[in-house]
């Protein structure tokens, strides 16, 4: 039993060592052969493409949801105005931006697992090495300067779409006063909350993007490692981005 | 003068001893084929030649550069002096077949332009007899087309050295032996050193000029083609007839003998 734990700790620590070693390899490969700004823009253009409509579905319904839940819990306390307020806080500071990291996680993240996992096992990435082209610097730094680009603007899409919702829910649906519900929701926001969102946002991205490729990376041969890749990719950037928001939000707003 | 010089190597990949104690020389200008049942190592000792994977002792030897000490830089200072095929191609699906093999160009040959670029690259493929093909999608390549694709790739950038991982596996007999004689040609045309990993016997015959047949990761018998062909090993000569799996006359299967 104690030698079979100690397994597990010794394998898991082996696994966030061989993670270290490839995020350091990815910025010293980076920084060495440099990288091609054309492919970041096309990555950057595709991510954002890719993860725009579903994070826009999910905003505005989450959105309404938050609206719809504020309402039926403030009502019987008076407390009506207060919506607006409720899915500021909830939805611009927490919501929001996990939402857009798992959405971008679930579009982009698995595409990038999914294509690195197949050129390993169609011996793609051993030819770019025998090319002496440094597959790091070639395949994840544009992926991860691309994704870095765009998280901060899919999170303050997702921000608007999320209080946009609310406001049409609250206006049309629930009857409030629409000016009452946009003074109270900027109430709730300040110009650091932004900030600190464009932070979560770019924290998640490089969460993603490396866990993504990571697991394409070291996919084992056949099409049932692309699949395992890929899940394994999507599952972790997501634990992971939740917990990490946990941090994050403890860091920035645990004072307030 | 041998180019590449593999010095006792071994390689493990957990408790499964893959490559023991290997020494070989490859020599410049040549053909070399390395033959062998499948599992034998073949590829891992190709992957081990050009850096892929690090040998777990012994030395190995490119152009004077100890690849296991070389840094990145120097690594891929040899690495540029390589082309290799790969078993399936290794083509980039997500670009046309010129660009494919404009990949090396685009990232060594950064003096050239479009026009030089493209010029090569036809003039290339015109080599392994796919001319018009620079617009051509990989997807809608056959086997035999993505392997020459993958030999133009391999060439375009007039390496000195050109390695091929199986370079008829999954092709049909007609297409294979149209792959070894594209070989022959290069062979005459280039005068470069080819290293041949395959364990197709005829084809192999036909092309190389120094064979050596490993087998449960030795090296049992490395010679020149005409000798290696007479050699009286029992297993190259099983392996020459081609007693590795077909049934005899009892219908059982011949199988080798071991090297203890």
């Amino acid at each position: 039993m104690m030698a079979k734990s100690d397994n597990t700790v010794t394998r898991s620590v082996q696994t966030f060592g061989d993670y270290a070693y490839f995020i350091a390899d990815l910025f010293t490969a980076t920084l060495r052969h440099g990288v091609s700004w054309r492919s970041v823009i096309e990555e950057a253009h595709k991510i954002g493409i890719r993860s725009l409509p579903i994070l826009l579905i999910i905003n505005l319904f989450v959105g309404s949801n938050l609206t719809i839940l504020g309402f039926h819990a403030f009502t019987p306390l008076g407390g009506q105005r207060l919506v607006g307020l409720f899915v500021a806080l909830a939805g611009v500071r927490e919501l929001a931006p996990i939402i857009a990291a798992s959405m971008v996680a679930a579009k982009a993240g698995t595409q990038m697992a999914s294509q690195i996992a197949v050129m390993r096992i169609q011996e793609q990435i051993d030819a770019l090495e025998v090319m002496a082209v440094n597959p790091h610097a070639h395949l994840i730094a544009p992926r991860m300067l691309g994704i870095l680009l765009v998280m901060p603007a899919l999170t303050l899409i997702a921000i608007f779409a999320t209080v946009f919702s609310g406001y049409v829910v609250s206006v049309y649906q629930l009857g409030l006063n629409g000016t009452v519900y946009l003074e109270f929701a900027a109430d709730g926001i300040t110009a650091m909350d932004f900030v600190y969102c464009v932070v979560k946002a770019w924290v998640f991205g490089i969460i993603i993007c490396t866990l993504s490729c990571w697991f394409g990376f070291n996919c084992k041969s056949g099409p049932e490692g692309v699949g395992l890749a890929t899940n394994r990719a999507v599952v972790s950037s997501a634990v992971v981005c939740v917990v990490v928001n946990y941090f994050i939000s403890e860091v920035l707003y645990g004072s307030l | 003068m041998s180019i590449i010089t593999l010095k006792n190597v071994s390689k493990s990949f957990g408790t499964l001893s893959v490559l023991k104690d290997i020494s070989i020389q490859i020599p410049s200008g040549q053909t070399t084929a390395i033959i062998g049942p499948s599992g034998t190592g073949k590829s891992v000792m190709l992957k081990l030649i050009v850096g892929l994977l690090h040998a777990d002792c012994g030395e190995i030897s490119c152009f004077g550069t100890d690849m296991a000490r070389a840094s990145i830089t120097e690594l891929y200072a040899v690495r540029q002096r390589f082309g290799m095929l790969f078993q399936d191609g290794a083509l980039f699906d997500s670009m046309t077949v010129g660009q494919n093999v404009a990949f090396p160009l685009v990232h060594h040959h950064k003096s050239m332009t479009e026009t030089q670029r493209r010029q090569r690259v036809e003039a290339t493929l015109e080599l392994v007899e796919l001319p018009n093909m620079y617009q051509r999608h990989t997807s809608d390549l056959s086997g035999g087309q993505r392997k020459r694709v993958g030999l133009a790739r391999a060439i375009v950038t007039e390496p000195e050295v050109v390695l091929f991982d199986e370079p008829n596996s999954g092709l049909d007999p007609i297409t294979s032996d149209a792959i070894d004689a594209l070989i022959c040609r290069m062979k005459k045309m280039l005068g470069i050193t080819f290293v041949i990993i395959s364990h197709d016997i005829v084809g192999t015959i036909n092309v190389a000029d120094h064979i050596a047949m490993l087998y449960e990761g030795r090296i049992v018998q490395s010679a020149p083609t005409d000798q290696f062909v007479r050699s009286e090993h029992p297993i190259v000569r099983a392996f020459l007839e081609r007693n590795l799996v077909l049934p005899n006359n009892a219908g059982e299967v011949a199988t080798l003998p071991s090297l203890g």
